[in-house]
């Protein structure tokens, strides 16, 4: 099959969903070049009318996408990094996520929220979170963290064709990661878990770049211990039946999320096995996850991100198998 | 646009209108009929009224929170009764109870509101940027609070708006008040219409107590968004006979409003000024505006009767809100 980058999966998603549908539009900062290269080349496609550069103004760019949403169209706001969403938090969290339920259901919001997360490149503190937890405490917005060029392609589409906002965050450590993309349209519905490599004797959840490290250290132990890697594709919906039943088979469960620890992504989903599947546990679940600090830039990044070292520890730990 | 008796009188019975829904909401909070709170609009009719009364029904109305908008809803052709039930928490309500003040109404142009003061801003660029996509000649009325003029939205919205030539209209209700912050302690000049300068876009002052000082200065900017030539600024002056909320202190910082402001204000009803004005112009009899008083107030009468009998909302119907599809 053809093999394509991570990003140009998304672009091509993008390009495709624009030339489907006129009312698709992106909205953003600098987004006729793309800072990731994300949108890049999209405005010699369509025009300016429809991959329009912003100022900085986080606030209006969310907003104006949210009220264009209502009023008919279906935008795409680009951040560039997921860690500027804050700035525009009243509009993301307290508009789009509440709209629809308190009008009753009478004014549906089709947008897509596109951002970059995730450390790795030594940026610092306001350009490598991973606020994937902030997201999903609140009811009302989809989030979708793909980890390959086929989900990424699949799931955009699947985002843009929903009447829904769905938060899609890329990451950036995963740009340039190659992988198989259909040259037919396909999408990758949202809600639906991926099971990335079969396993019998641990399960591991991981999201967005942590699936690759999941991936690396089960290829690692193999033969030592057998590790199936569970990628939820989307936090919400989450599809944790996925995640139940592959803790009911292996009996214990390791959950790998960039994000820091407190609060994290992975304390709602152990939490979740806990209620759904607590007999099926062996072990107590390990979690992880970035230190409890800000992101450090430069050297100092490596220490407080996850490593894939602190899998293996936390494999070891839950298996019994050091 | 020169309006004609006819226009004239709606223009009354539509301030009227509002009036009475807002005692009616006033009444039953005091009675312990409301489901939630309620901010008085009452002393501001004239320019949600004014304001909207002769838009097209596909333009868009971004309502100003105070009396939850009603001037602006009965202007735009809205339901007294959806409105009040909604306040009254039922399953009639325009969100069928579950906002317990906001008022939507999508084929009207009305897409409902925000809680957070400063939504306004982003959010009707957005349906002015969805406006000017679609080029039918609508344009969008975003009402707005000099409580909201202070907040760094309006600043990136008309910004934007401007750059793009959107149609929108701005129209605030400077009612010296937000909360319980003057104006005069908020804001460093003395209108706030002057923040149109920045933009390079029409800014007018116009008396909010005259309904048709609204209206002639709101269609002179519609007109303007409709030709293509973006977006204007109309600060009405305007005050709120009654506390920021029901049952809470009216005061200004931590003293209390002082009560020759409120009378003098209350002299310049709305209502009873352009009452006067028809009467000397001779446009209509006071007979004619009685009449009128009698079946806007019969009106309301029945839309809180309708309120006060219809049922409270399920609670399985709070399932199928959150997400489309």
């Amino acid at each position: 099959m053809r093999q394509l980058p991570y990003l140009l999966a998304i672009r091509e998603a993008l390009a495709e969903e624009m030339a489907r549908d006129e009312s698709v539009f992106v909205l953003g900062e600098d987004v006729q070049q793309g800072a990731f290269f994300i949108t890049t080349g999209l405005m010699q496609q369509f025009g300016p009318e429809r991959v329009m550069d912003t100022p900085l103004s986080e606030t209006a760019v969310a907003g104006a996408c949210v009220g264009a949403a209502m009023a008919g169209y279906r935008p795409v706001a680009d951040f560039m990094f997921a860690d500027f969403m804050y700035i525009a938090g009243n509009e993301i969290i307290n508009n789009a996520a509440k709209w629809r339920f308190i009008h009753a259901g009478k004014v549906d919001l089709p947008l897509v929220f596109l951002a970059c997360i995730g450390g790795g490149a030594r940026l610092g503190p306001e350009h490598s979170q991973c606020p994937e937890s902030y997201i999903m405490h609140v009811p009302g917005l989809k989030l979708v963290v793909p980890s390959t060029p086929y989900d990424a392609k699949g799931l955009m589409k699947s985002a843009i064709r929903d009447d829904n906002p769905v938060v899609y965050f890329y990451h950036k450590r995963l740009l340039g990661v190659q992988g198989d993309v259909p040259e037919e349209d396909y999408t990758v519905p949202l809600g639906v878990a991926d099971v990335k490599r079969e396993g019998t004797d641990v399960t591991v959840v991981a999201t967005s770049a942590m699936v690759h490290a999941a991936l690396a250290v089960a290829g690692e132990l193999e033969g030592r211990v057998s590790v199936e890697v569970i990628d939820p594709r989307t936090l919400e919906p989450l599809d944790i039946d996925t995640i139940v039943r592959s803790v009911q088979k292996t009996g214990r469960l390791v959950i790998a999320d960039e994000d820091t620890k407190r609060c994290g992504v992975s304390a709602e989903i152990a939490m979740q096995v806990m209620e759904h599947a607590f007999d099926a546990l062996d072990a107590p679940i390990q979690r992880v996850g970035a230190a409890n600090l800000p992101i450090a830039a430069g050297y100092m990044e490596q220490y407080v991100l996850p490593q894939p070292k602190d899998l293996v520890t936390a494999i070891e730990a839950v298996t019994g198998r050091a | 646009m020169a309006l004609d008796k006819e226009q004239l009188l709606t223009l009354y019975r539509n301030m009227l209108r509002a009036r009475r829904v807002d005692e009616t909401i006033v009444k039953g909070i005091a009675e312990g009929k409301t489901a939630s709170f309620f901010h008085s609009g009452q002393g501001e009719e004239a320019v949600g009224v004014g304001g909207c009364t002769f838009l097209r029904d596909d333009d868009y109305v971004y309502a100003q929170h105070r009396g939850h908008g009603i001037a602006h809803v009965i202007g735009k052709g809205g339901s007294p009764r959806q409105f009040i039930a909604e306040h009254f928490g039922k399953c009639t309500g325009s969100c069928l109870g579950i906002a317990a003040n906001h008022y939507v109404e999508p084929e009207r142009g009305m897409l409902g509101g925000a809680g957070t003061i400063g939504s306004a801003f982003p959010l009707s660029l957005g349906w002015a940027l969805a406006a000017k996509k679609r080029g039918a000649g609508q344009v969008v009325v975003c009402f707005f609070g000099d409580g909201a003029s202070n907040r760094g939205t309006l600043h990136e919205a008309m910004n934007l708006a401007t750059l793009w030539k959107l149609p929108i209209v701005y129209v605030c209700h400077n009612n010296l008040y937000a909360q319980f912050m003057p104006i005069r302690d908020a804001f460093p000049r003395e209108d706030i219409a002057d923040i149109a300068a920045t933009y390079g876009i029409p800014g007018v002052v116009v008396d909010g107590q005259d309904v048709i000082a609204v209206h002639e200065a709101v269609q002179a900017a519609v007109a303007r968004a409709r030709a293509g030539d973006g977006p204007s600024l109309i600060e009405c002056k305007t005050y709120r006979f009654r506390a920021h909320a029901e049952g809470i202190p009216d005061v200004s910082h931590a003293d209390p409003r002082p009560p020759e402001e409120i009378e003098a204000w209350k002299r310049r009803d709305p209502i009873k000024l352009f009452a006067e004005k028809l009467v000397r112009q001779g446009v209509a009899t006071q007979e004619e505006l009685d009449r009128i008083d009698a079946e806007a107030t019969a009106e309301i009468q029945e839309a809180e009767r309708f309120a006060l009998e219809s049922p409270l909302p399920e609670p399985s119907l709070l399932d199928g809100m959150l997400y489309a599809g």
